[in-house]
């Protein structure tokens, strides 16, 4: 199988010069590490550097339509983690999972039906990675996801791949503080009556940082679902982007979907890339996409210094608040203090 | 308490006040009339620092220190209040993180010590309770949502809590019925005090009616037309602006 990294000249990496940004080592020859835990009853785990796959992980793994660097890390990964959770299992606590080291990784991830998680995953930032991730979500399944990825001074890409059954429920949030190449590609198919994703996310990005999110939700059946909503801080010299494409299949009636990008630029150096896009090919949808790309409302501003706050302690105030909607829907308490705990301090570095 | 000596403020490049003079001494009540576009907003915004209104001559003097050369938190941390005409909505900030932030910034700037949740809670639920400010509207994301009564309740509020040396209030008597006046009207009496000086800044001789002013100066073009006591409102609700401007020039 040959797999080649993606250039600049295909137009979904238009905005992420990845061949730049790894320079001649690229992602090399390493393997990546997946770590989980812990383990609750009823989650099967399975490492697949080892021999002997079970029947599950055989029939799983490898299968969704990768994109380009999946494919690499398809072919080259020799580490990584396949989950599986039992039908109608509800596991309670939040099941971690971190991508560490550098080179290739995979991950899969099965609920069976009627089975509910919730993942939160970390990214160690200090090695260049590529991670595909396949999840891959039964008949009325649920997964809460929350995603954090630190500030990296290294290459850090991940495409996460996914098909829904009949009523399953994905939501996510991606908090992303940038990286030298940061790439979260979604690739989300759904195939069931009833599925639906609630995919939100912020990035507060400073320097001459970089995150790109790319989203693809395919709309297979109808009365399916999807939400999108990213907010973006971008101060220094830094770049956001969000690409989010999706797509209502022929017949697919009864699809809602919804999808907003904005980004607020603290500079001149300043860099957002919004580009929502819909491809309907159904007639009875409801649909709607936005962005919008703007600075600080100057009489919020005003309002808030005029009460007392200073001004840097009144732009923080107001960045929260503008990310704070993308935020606020992370079910699990202890995850959604984290993630504003790291967005806090994201803010008081970008505003410094 | 207040001195402004021949004014003028450019907004844009574009003289709208043009050598206004005012005094307000300490625990006086004046009001500031003028048709649309005399400049009665941008008075306030220059008292208060918005960016963007340039003093171009004249001075401000606040309590013996020329207000032009602070920002709009420096000023509001030496006691001076501009309740706003329109107060902004801001999504993803409680009406209470509102109010501890703005409290405790003030506080740090005079070099006192921070409230904390608790304390700032009580302080607040006393005072609120007065101007029917429910809980259910500190929960709520900062004026989102609010009835123009709402929000101008909110403003006193603020002000009731800060307890300014100086208040401006500006048109704080647009957008409310004559009940929802009544109410904000009687939080403004009650925060009259020996060591206060307000301005009422208004198109209105409504608002007079309720809170009534020790002395009256009519603004047009950007100067100060015509001076009186509170009898000078009735005049002008009978005359109306255009006889006023005429007969003063």
């Amino acid at each position: 199988m040959t797999a080649v990294l993606p250039t600049r000249r295909i137009e979904e990496w238009k905005y992420s010069d990845l061949a730049r940004a790894l320079g001649d080592t690229g992602f090399g020859e390493d393997s990546a590490r997946a770590l989980v835990g812990p383990i609750a009853q009823g989650i099967d785990v399975f490492s697949l550097d080892e021999p002997n796959r079970p029947e599950w992980v055989k029939a799983q793994y490898g299968k969704l339509p990768a994109n380009s660097v999946s494919a690499v890390s398809l072919a080259k990964a020799r580490g990584g983690v396949a989950l599986r959770v039992h039908k109608n299992k509800h596991v309670e606590a939040p099941l971690a999972l971190d991508f560490a080291g550098r080179g290739h990784v995979r991950a899969l991830l099965v609920l069976d039906e009627g089975a509910s998680l919730t993942l939160v995953e970390r990214c160690d930032p200090s090695e260049t990675r590529n991670a595909g991730f396949e999840i891959v979500l039964g008949r009325n399944a649920r997964l809460d996801h929350v995603r954090i990825a630190p500030n990296s001074s290294a290459v850090q890409v991940e495409e996460i791949s996914m098909t829904l059954a009949h009523d399953a429920q994905y939501r996510a949030h991606f908090a992303n503080f940038g990286a030298k190449l940061s790439r979260l590609e979604l690739a989300i198919a759904l195939q069931g009556e009833g599925a639906g994703v609630d995919l939100s996310g912020v990035s507060v990005l400073s320097d001459s940082s970089h995150a790109d999110v790319t989203t693809q939700v395919t709309h297979a059946v109808g009365q399916t679902q999807s939400l999108q909503l990213f907010k973006k801080v971008v101060g220094g010299g830094a770049q956001a982007v969000y690409q989010g494409k999706v797509t209502v299949m022929p017949n697919a009636d009864g699809s809602d979907s919804r999808q907003t990008a904005k980004a607020l630029l603290l500079g001149p150096r300043a860099e957002a890339d919004l580009k929502p896009e819909l491809e309907i090919l159904a007639d009875d949808v409801k649909c709607a996409h936005g962005a919008a790309v703007g600075d600080l409302d100057a009489d919020s501003l005003f309002y808030l210094r005029a009460r007392g706050i200073p001004e840097k302690n009144a732009r923080h105030l107001l960045l929260h608040a503008f990310l704070e909607d993308a935020v606020q829907g992370i079910a699990n308490v202890d995850l959604r203090e984290m993630v504003r705990g790291a967005v806090a301090r994201a803010l008081d570095e970008v505003t410094a | 308490m207040l001195e402004i000596k021949n004014l003028h403020v450019a907004v844009d490049g574009k003289e709208i006040l043009r050598g206004l003079s005012l005094r307000v001494d300490a625990g006086e009540v004046h009001a500031i009339m003028g048709p649309n576009g005399s400049g009665k907003s941008t008075l306030s915004y220059a008292l208060a620092g918005r960016a963007g209104y340039e003093v171009t001559e004249g001075s401000i003097m606040y309590r013996g220190e020329d207000l032009g050369a602070l920002a709009p938190e420096e000023r509001a941390a030496k006691g001076v209040f501009l309740a706003m005409q329109y107060p902004v909505e801001i999504p993803g900030v409680t009406t209470m993180m509102f109010l501890k932030s703005a409290i405790n910034a003030q506080r740090r700037a005079r070099g006192e010590d921070e409230l904390d949740a608790v304390a700032v809670l009580k302080t607040v639920r006393k005072k609120a309770a007065a101007l029917n400010v429910s809980e259910e509207m500190l929960k709520r994301a900062l004026n989102v949502g609010f009835s123009g009564g709402e929000k101008k309740r909110l403003e006193i509020l603020q002000m009731a809590l800060f307890e300014p040396k100086l208040a401006i209030l500006d048109e704080t008597d647009s957008g409310l019925d004559i009940d929802a006046l009544r109410l904000v009207a009687e939080g403004v009496n009650a925060l009259r005090a020996p060591e206060r000086a307000m301005l009422l800044i208004t198109h209105y001789q409504r608002l007079l009616d309720y809170i009534v002013p020790d002395r009256i100066h009519v603004l047009a073009k950007g100067r100060i037309i015509a001076e009186g006591g509170k009898e000078l409102a009735l005049e002008l609700e009978a005359k109306g602006y255009e006889q006023i401007i005429k007969d003063a020039a």
